[in-house]
């Protein structure tokens, strides 16, 4: 698509933005995958309806108030990214625009409240703990409360575990086979503390160590993926500082979202002097399914023990693992890899389940609309355990899967494993 | 050489002229037809708004002036009011459905109203008569997904088949890669409804005059279809798929007449040269001979295995002599990555250069070897990215030449396309197989066309859309005065 973005735009941002409407051929291939235009039916809440939208935004044509709507509506799913054959990097694309647009942003004074209030709890796995504990408390007032306060407050799980730092060293079992970093990740401390529990357990138990290196914070893709670009830099910078590649085999993220943010640095410093450095970074990023998976394929895995029963695992993929990292064989080969266990494919299994970062909070209808979508595909497959590797998907399969009635479990990839090793599947 | 007014492939004038005469999105007032639509349909099925009215005015292929007032219809009633509220004021229409028209079909030359059908979705099977009634908004793949637990199928399968709709396919009259053994979307049709320039509502089935086939491929200029009957059909019981892969280009074709004087009517023939194989390859990453200079896609179907086998024999021995290499697809997951290979050859395309101009041509078969040659001899004199791809077992060919527009000339592109166009016309054949003339193919209409034959389309133009509000500066070029 022609564009003289560069023209108004002349830094590296304005490059990506520029490169990116570029390479769209307004095929229309993005259609039929995106979750919005599923919904809703029309071009302007399509992927190359919103590629047109920012390149008229971009050079002065069309005011940032008209366009926004439907900017707003994106998940940042990047389903759009796979099903594209011209390799449009949508995903750079939308979060260029949104860091170059927020500023610009009117917004009335709760909307602002209530964003900047996200972007400091997020980040702070304490302060989050603390408001997932009032907002529990909270929950039974849900019904009385407008829609945007009650949203928050319906995505919490009946139960808030209590925090469990991780040990900043877990030492590899037996035979030292390598050694990694790990990124704690932020909101999953508080809502899923077994996720980490069970990552360390399971890395120790194949001989790797792992070091959560000390001053690392959130990987800044809420910051970023909702247009708070200075408060993203500020993260990123700060992890640059707190992992050195050189010291490990891999940097590893059990968060889908997280690791796409982690291996999205150098997008986002492209143009400034810290690139390189961020190139470094992002090449030994990976997602746990996908270093253990590389495991499993030279044959390194510790075998893991035979289910108890003949166990249906529905397989769900994050947007952020399938889409943004294209990492979709390896968590099934991981399952398949526990004696006793089908792997089910789910219906529909490319559209997101609505919970992409902020958007249960910013969108809540289509949200939800997508919530009970899935909920209803993943069910449809009659399964006895439900995995997937993102928190965000976690809390929202689990929170409508109940709504309609059902008690399967929801666990992480990794947990599923952790339990095979235990011999307590 | 000029194309279309106001329709260019791709947007080079846009955004200058962009707001003027526009009516504003906030603040400012809204088109009149856009209010009395508003009132007669409701809010939900007009879009009026200048960021919605900008994702409307393009296809796959270019884009065009940008429309007053959008309308969604969900039923044929919503289309006669949209349609006569547009005559009331003397504005053009202009049917849409997924705008993947590769012609510039849906892209308005001038601003008006445009009907978009996306939302007219509906559809069910008859088993029993075998046939579908679709809306004209119903995605092509669904309906055979539809007909599926019937034991049904519906084989029209343009590659666009996931997003393009069936009002589109029957305005173009879209072919596919089956259409070699099975036929176009004129030959499933059993009839269709449509709404004319006046907003009258019309019924046909194909006995009588077969005004229904003249709908077929009017590209929305003769009227708008609002559903159809469809015919389905049973699934062939065994298909069988190899590639083969060569040198040069010629000898490919080389291979396909071959292969057909000798017999064999495969279901698939089609081919891709080097920089679409390789194209390809960098989004799918399969493993296809990227220094071959043209690779070559084979189905072979029916019900009894052992001709199906035969036919595959056949093309292999043909491709053999003509001097290919020949690889069988072990498994249908190979077949079907393959398929999907071929699907995505147009918009992976887009990762060589930006823009293209597309061409669809169609000749004799007899005549293959030396079109494909003399066509890859002009692009490679020209200096500009050519390719070539395309159901080669009907003949139907499609250049593309890649380009820069801002490093390359928009005239020499031009120029290119048109000598493409010529070689086809001098074979004996035609401008286009599938995608249709649109805007983009306009200005060669006249050289393919003689001048008694093109009063004789406007006649018929002049007739079904006497004050030419149907997509007007499509398909006909203008009249002599
Ligand atoms: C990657 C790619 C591959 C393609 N491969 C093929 C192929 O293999 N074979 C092939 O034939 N085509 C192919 N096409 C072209 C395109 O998909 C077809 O022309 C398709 O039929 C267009 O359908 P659509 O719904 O997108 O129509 P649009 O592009 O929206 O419209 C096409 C034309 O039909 C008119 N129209 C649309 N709906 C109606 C209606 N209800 N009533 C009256 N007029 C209407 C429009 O005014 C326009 O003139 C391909 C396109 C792409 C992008
Ligand atoms: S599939 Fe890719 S090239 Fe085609 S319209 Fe979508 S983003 Fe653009
Ligand atoms: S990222 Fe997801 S929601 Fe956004 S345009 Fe792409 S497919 Fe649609």
């Amino acid at each position: 698509m022609n564009n003289d973005i560069r023209t108004h735009h002349p830094d590296g941002q304005g490059e990506l933005m520029a490169h990116a409407v570029d390479a769209c051929v307004h095929c229309g291939f993005c259609l039929p995958a995106c979750p919005t235009y599923a919904l809703l039916g029309d071009e302007m809440d399509s992927p190359r309806g919103r590629i047109v939208l920012i390149k008229e935004v971009l050079e002065g044509a069309l005011p940032l108030y008209d366009a926004a709507p439907h900017l707003d509506r994106c998940l940042g799913c990047q389903a759009c990214v796979t099903a594209c054959p011209s390799g449009v990097p949508y995903g750079e694309l939308i979060t260029s625009f949104r860091g170059w647009s927020e500023p610009q942003r009117q917004r009335s004074p709760l909307d602002r409240a209530k964003r900047a209030s996200i972007l400091k709890i997020l980040p702070a796995p304490k302060v989050f703990s603390l408001a997932a504990r009032v907002g529990q408390f909270a929950k039974p007032l849900a019904p009385l409360l407008p829609n945007a306060l009650r949203s928050p407050l319906d995505l919490l799980p009946e139960h808030v575990p209590a925090m469990q730092p991780s040990a900043a060293f877990t030492p590899a079992r037996g035979q030292r086979r390598g050694r990694v970093a790990f990124l704690v990740g932020c909101a999953q401390q508080a809502l899923a503390p077994n996720f980490n529990a069970a990552t360390l357990r399971v890395l120790a138990r194949n001989g790797i160590e792992v070091v959560i290196p000390d001053g690392q914070g959130c990987c800044g893709a809420a910051a970023l993926h909702t247009g708070a670009r200075g408060e993203a830099l500020k993260l990123v910078r700060a992890n640059l500082a707190a992992f050195n590649p050189d010291d490990f085999d891999a940097i590893l993220s059990n968060a889908a979202g997280c690791g796409a943010g982690l291996k999205e640095y150098p997008a986002i410093l492209h143009g400034l002097p810290d690139e390189a450095q961020a190139q470094a970074f992002a090449a030994k990023v990976q997602d746990i399914s996908e270093y253990l998976g590389a495991l499993l394929e030279d044959g390194e895995l510790e075998p893991p023990m035979p289910t108890s029963r003949p166990l249906k695992v529905a397989y769900h993929d994050a947007c952020h693992l399938a889409h943004a990292q294209g990492v979709r064989s390896a968590p099934r080969a991981l399952l398949r890899a526990i004696p006793g266990v089908t792997v089910l494919e789910v219906p529909e299994g490319d559209l997101c389940c609505g919970s992409a970062g902020t958007y249960n909070l910013e969108q809540p209808e289509l949200a939800t609309q997508l919530g009970v979508r899935k909920a209803k595909n993943i069910l449809s497959t009659a399964p006895d355990l439900i995995a997937s590797g993102n928190i965000g998907c976690h809390t929202q399969i689990q929170s409508h899967a109940r709504r309609q009635g059902s008690p399967v479990p929801v666990m992480h990839t990794i947990e599923v494993l952790d339990l095979a090793y235990r011999g307590e599947l | 050489m000029t194309i279309g007014k106001a329709v260019r492939p791709e947007k080079q004038a846009l955004t200058p002229s962009l707001g003027d005469s526009l009516p504003k999105s906030k603040g400012g007032s809204l088109h009149p037809l856009a209010a009395t639509l508003t009132r007669l349909l409701g809010p939900r099925k007009v879009l009026s708004n200048l960021s919605e009215r900008l994702n409307y005015r393009y296809d796959a292929i270019a884009f065009g002036a940008t429309p007053l007032c959008v309308v969604l219809p969900e039923s044929t009633a919503d289309v006669v009011a949209a349609v006569k509220a547009a005559r009331a004021v003397g504005v053009p229409i202009v049917g849409r459905g997924a705008a993947s028209g590769l012609s510039g079909g849906a892209a308005p030359t001038e601003p008006g109203l445009v009907i978009s059908f996306t939302r007219m979705t509906r559809l069910s099977i008859d088993p029993v008569r075998r046939e579908a009634l679709a809306q004209a908004g119903v995605i092509t793949l669904s309906v055979t997904e539809a007909a599926k637990p019937f034991g049904l199928i519906y084989p029209p399968d343009p590659a666009s088949f996931r997003t393009s709709t069936i009002g589109g396919n029957l305005a173009e009259n879209a072919g596919g890669p089956l259409c070699f053994k099975y036929g176009v979307t004129g030959d499933y049709v059993q009839g269709l409804e449509f709404v004319d320039a006046d907003g009258e509502v019309h019924s046909l089935t194909r006995d009588a005059y077969d005004l229904a086939g003249l709908l077929i491929g009017s590209e929305g200029t003769l009227g708008l279809i609002t559903q159809a009957t469809l015919r389905l059909t049973t699934p062939p019981q065994f298909t069988r798929t190899l590639m083969a892969h060569f040198a040069e280009v010629g000898q490919c074709a080389e291979a396909v007449s071959a292969a057909i004087a000798a017999g064999a009517v495969p279901s698939k023939l089609e081919f891709m040269d080097r920089a679409c194989t390789n194209a390809i390859e960098d989004y799918l990453h399969l493993g296809l001979p990227r220094e071959a200079e043209a690779l070559l896609l084979v189905d072979t179907d029916g019900n009894d295995l052992e001709t199906v086998e035969e036919e595959r024999a056949l093309v292999e021995a043909a491709c053999r002599n003509a001097g290919g290499t020949v690889r069988r697809a072990e498994s249908d997951a190979e077949a079907a990555q393959l398929w999907q290979a071929r699907r995505s050859v147009s918009p992976a395309l887009g990762r060589i250069r930006p823009q293209r101009m597309n061409e669809d041509i169609v000749v004799p078969r007899s005549v293959l070897p030396e079109v494909v040659r003399e066509i890859r001899a002009l692009g490679d004199a020209s200096g500009l990215h050519l390719v070539q791809f395309g159901h080669i077992g009907d003949g139907n060919l499609h250049p593309n030449i890649l380009f820069d527009p801002r490093t390359e000339s928009l005239e020499a592109v031009h120029d290119l396309a048109h000598e493409v166009a010529r070689v086809a016309i001098r074979h004996g054949g035609v401008l286009s197989g599938e995608h249709g003339i649109g805007s983009m193919k306009l200005a060669f209409m006249r050289e393919a066309v003689d001048a008694g034959t093109l009063a004789a389309l406007w006649r018929v133009k002049h007739a079904l859309d006497p004050h030419g509000a149907l997509n007007p500066g499509k398909v006909l070029p203008a009249e002599e005065a």
